[in-house]
């Protein structure tokens, strides 16, 4: 029974080294940084090259203090938390959700052109307007109107209880008459 | 002054003079069966042939006389010269202020369909120079992940090429609590005062630019008015069935919708699409509660619509049919099977209005509109204790032998027969169930140019006796399949709330065998009982036996979309949505037509296989992810919910997309934590991705 609890928890017991795992796992990490950066729409070489290379560095410091975790795993989050640094730092926004989401969402979408070079730093004209005005908003500002559930009144609706609930009331009215006759009767 | 006071009198009258005509001759085909069956005194069971009879001829009575006033109203408007309403494009009438969103309910539906009808009707109104007046709003209920994501990359590349300002806006609610009723009281609560009108569109409606245009202009014509509803005519579907079924729809429905509206006055129904909303009151009275009781008969109303407009009505508001108006669409099932299933669904909405036909305070006219919608799923379990309290009936009077000689008597008596009464009673009942076809043939008959678009009158002649043919066929098994249904709903058995399949498909014959097997073992059953025990009575019971005996073969050869194709060739059930196919359903067509904006090739390698469902190969694609997430409400941080999503990813890629349910697939997509992890996991997992599905730009 302690064995399979046992195991799993010997193995957690001794995680290898950090700095190791980055250096075996380097050109897996840049290979499939690139990938992904390719998927987000990053195509030209110099920017790819910019690019993965902050994110290595960044693996890089998440390694050396010890915050790693799966390698892979750890490069594909890096590369979404520059990007929304980088969108944060453009838009000029505090961590806003909901608009970095919409900014995510409208840039990986293509808008506007030459954003990925603006991201990589090679690019000098700011993108802030463009990127507000690329996100359609998918529902219109709120404007509410109450609107709570109308009472139905169902017909004979627990007519059966309200019978017997009838009938028990007439019975304790009948018990009450017969006991004040009896109090009535005694001298 | 006079003319007005003609015109006020004829208002008033209208109810009555329906009602009485109605009950009249009810009441005449009741005398005459009780004179034929009270010979000798009446049994238990007569009488019980004799209340289901009443009920049952009321019933048949109130539509054929609702055919009948149409007939002589739409005789009466073409005599007056109207042939049909004009409906002009413009604005004139309608405020400058005045916004109207077209409203679209989904639940798990084909996106490519909503969003093409929906680019259609946009696209009608952008030509007649109105779509400034009119917002759209998808209001996703839909549960399926794959479903899901489809919906927003549609509305997302839409929305995209609309550019600003936004007029198209989706939704997906988070729960679909109280299903389509409780879809639009949430798009009311939050959005409501945006809006002076909504006109709620099924996810296969189908409405012309004019249309739309003439509903507002009609609703701010007048103030009083709540509710507005154009009858939906059916069209697009090509089996047989559904052509067969497209052709009565358009031959008869405006005759019929006249009589209704002739009747039902300013007390009108919701038939709960193809119809516009004064939003505000419809916010302050249709709020519904729910029933009292559990399921089938308490809990969520399943049917709202009759009960919004009871509502509505309740609250001194006017609800208008407005039959004179075309350019409103649907789609219907394309097999009979289908349309049973449409029935199942239904069935239980309906008779739950049971309970709400003497509730207190709705007018007279929503109680019978409650009474008529119960009907129409009782109605086939009353038909069949009708049959077998016939068969009966016919056995015990044939155990009864006359006696021609009584005690010294040399004369004999000689047995009183009712065959006159009989006959009659047989001949005003067909005539009430098929005289609304000739009366509509009659109409198309006098309008040649209408005869025209339904293939002249000759073939609309021989399509309308086929139809009659193959409705007798088709009624018993319906009356079976309803009578199924009712029998489970009574007995408390929910009969859930399925999506409807509604693309043209053929039924095979192992679905025909699962869904009418049972009906035909019964048939032959009562066939045989019949033939040997009461062979007087097979004979009459031969055509409902015949559709039941026949219904594999005839729900198969009917779902062939070859043999719709033939009959159309051959000009048979031809309909004007056919020969003179309107602008909308052209566009509809087109935008059918166009390629999708989702490249919906599958990964070709890597660690997303074909066999992977769309929406863990959408999630891949950092575009749709971040679409996708961007439409998530944000939420605050919870440690244990990012716990319970990460198991679930690790369950994903350990056991399998089959190793997840429903709710949990979309719980992974619900929450931006959880999508998060998906994404990330999906992109950091030992194989390198393949190509995931791409937007086209």
């Amino acid at each position: 029974m302690g064995q399979g609890v046992g195991d799993p928890l010997a193995s957690l017991e001794s995680p290898p080294a950090p700095e190791e795992l980055v250096s075996a796992d380097r050109p897996a990490i840049e290979g499939r940084v690139r990938l992904y950066l390719e998927a987000l729409g990053v195509q030209a070489t110099d920017e790819l090259e910019r690019l993965t290379q902050q994110v290595i560095e960044r693996v890089e410091f998440r390694s050396r203090v010890g915050r790693l975790g799966e390698p892979l795993e750890a490069a594909i989050e890096e590369v979404q938390f520059l990007l929304d640094q980088w969108l944060l730092t453009e838009l000029g926004i505090d961590n806003d959700p909901d608009r970095l989401a919409a900014a995510r969402a409208a840039v990986l979408d293509g808008q506007p052109p030459g954003w990925t070079r603006r991201w990589a730093g090679l690019g000098h004209e700011p993108l802030a307007e463009s990127i507000i005005t690329a996100w359609i908003p998918a529902v219109p500002p709120p404007a509410p109107l109450a609107m709570d559930p109308n009472p139905i009144e169902l017909c004979c609706h627990r007519l059966a209880g309200r019978l017997v609930q009838g009938f028990r009331k007439v019975l304790k009215l009948l018990d009450e008459r017969r006991c004040v006759r009896q109090q009535v009767r005694k001298p | 002054m006079i003319g007005r006071l003609v015109r006020s009198l004829g208002w008033h009258l209208q109810r009555p003079v329906y009602f009485g005509l109605v009950l009249v001759t009810t009441l005449f085909c009741l005398s005459l069966l009780s004179v034929a069956l009270q010979d000798g005194g009446l049994s238990a069971l007569e009488i019980v042939l004799l209340v289901l009879y009443s009920i049952l001829m009321l019933w048949i009575s109130a539509s054929f006389w609702t055919a009948a006033i149409g007939f002589l109203v739409l005789l009466l408007r073409r005599w007056m010269g109207q042939r049909s309403t004009a409906q002009p494009l413009g604005l004139e009438g309608i405020a400058a202020d005045c916004r109207t969103v077209l409203v679209m309910p989904i639940y798990n539906e084909d996106p490519e369909r909503v969003f093409a009808g929906l680019r259609a009707i946009y696209e009608d109104l952008g030509a007649a120079g109105v779509q400034d007046h009119f917002e759209i709003f998808i209001l996703s209920d839909t549960r399926d992940p794959s479903l899901w994501l489809q919906e927003e990359i549609l509305w997302r590349r839409w929305a995209e090429s609309l550019g600003s300002p936004p007029r198209v806006f989706y939704r997906n609610r988070p729960e679909n609590t109280a299903r389509k009723s409780g879809n639009i009281a949430d798009f009311c609560r939050q959005w409501g005062a945006r809006y002076r009108y909504m006109i709620v569109l099924d996810a296969d409606s189908l409405m012309s630019a004019a249309t739309i245009i003439e509903m507002v202009r009609r609703m701010e014509a007048d103030p009083r008015l709540a509710l507005l509803q154009v009858p939906p005519v059916p069209v697009n579907r090509v089996s047989f069935f559904a052509r067969m079924l497209q052709f009565a729809s358009s031959l008869y429905g405006q005759m019929f919708a006249a009589g209704l509206a002739f009747w039902q006055q300013d007390t009108a129904n919701f038939w709960g699409h193809n119809a516009i909303i004064r939003v505000r009151p419809f916010a302050d009275h249709c709020g519904l509660p729910r029933l009292p009781g559990r399921e089938p008969f308490g809990g969520d109303i399943l049917s709202h619509d009759f009960v919004e407009a009871a509502l509505l009505a309740r609250a001194g508001w006017k609800l208008c049919l407005a039959w004179d108006l075309t350019g409103s669409y649907e789609e219907i099932p394309p097999t009979l099977i289908d349309y049973a299933k449409r029935d199942r669904r239904w069935c239980q909405g309906n008779l739950q209005h049971a309970r709400l036909i003497m509730a207190q305070g709705f007018q007279s006219l929503s109680r019978i509109h409650f009474a008529m919608g119960v009907m129409s799923y009782a109605a086939s379990p009353l038909w069949l204790l009708f049959l077998i309290a016939t068969g009966l009936e016919a056995y015990f009077k044939g155990l009864h032998r006359p006696v021609y000689f009584f005690g010294y008597n040399v004369m004999p008596i000689w047995p009183q027969y009712y065959v006159v009464e009989m006959t009659t009673v047989l001949w005003v009942t067909l005539a009430l169930l098929f005289l609304p076809k000739l009366l509509a043939l009659i109409l198309l008959a006098i309008d040649r140019t209408q005869a025209r678009r339904f293939g002249g009158i000759g073939r609309a002649s021989l399509s309308a006796l086929i139809e009659s043919l193959f409705s007798v066929l088709l009624a018993p098994v319906l009356m079976l399949f309803q009578s199924k249904f009712v029998a489970a709903i009574l007995l408390r058995t929910s009969v859930g709330w399925p999506a409807q399949q509604r693309g043209d498909h053929q039924t095979a014959f192992l679905e025909a065998l699962g869904a009418h097997g049972g009906q035909t073992l019964l048939g032959l059953a009562v066939g045989y009982v019949a033939y040997t025990r009461v062979p007087d009575f097979f004979w009459w019971f031969t055509p409902v036996l015949a559709g039941i005996l026949l219904a594999i073969p005839v729900s198969i050869l009917t779902s062939r979309v070859d043999l719709g194709l033939w009959a159309r060739r051959w000009g048979l059930f031809l309909t004007p949505a056919e020969t003179e196919p309107p602008a909308i359903l052209q566009r509809l067509e087109e935008q059918l037509n166009r390629p999708s904006p989702v490249d919906w090739t599958p990964a070709s390698a890597g660690m997303t296989p074909a066999s992977q469902p769309f929406w863990v190969q959408a999630v891949l694609d950092p575009r749709i992810y971040a679409l996708h997430d961007a439409l998530l409400q944000n939420e605050p941080q919870n440690r244990r919910r990012r716990h319970i999503l990460e198991g679930l990813v690790f369950q994903l890629q350990d056991e399998g997309e089959d190793s997840l349910n429903l709710r949990e697939k979309r719980a992974l997509l619900s929450h931006r934590d959880g999508l998060f992890l998906l994404h990330t996991r999906l992109w950091a997992a030992p194989n390198p991705p393949g190509r995931p599905p791409r937007l086209s730009q």
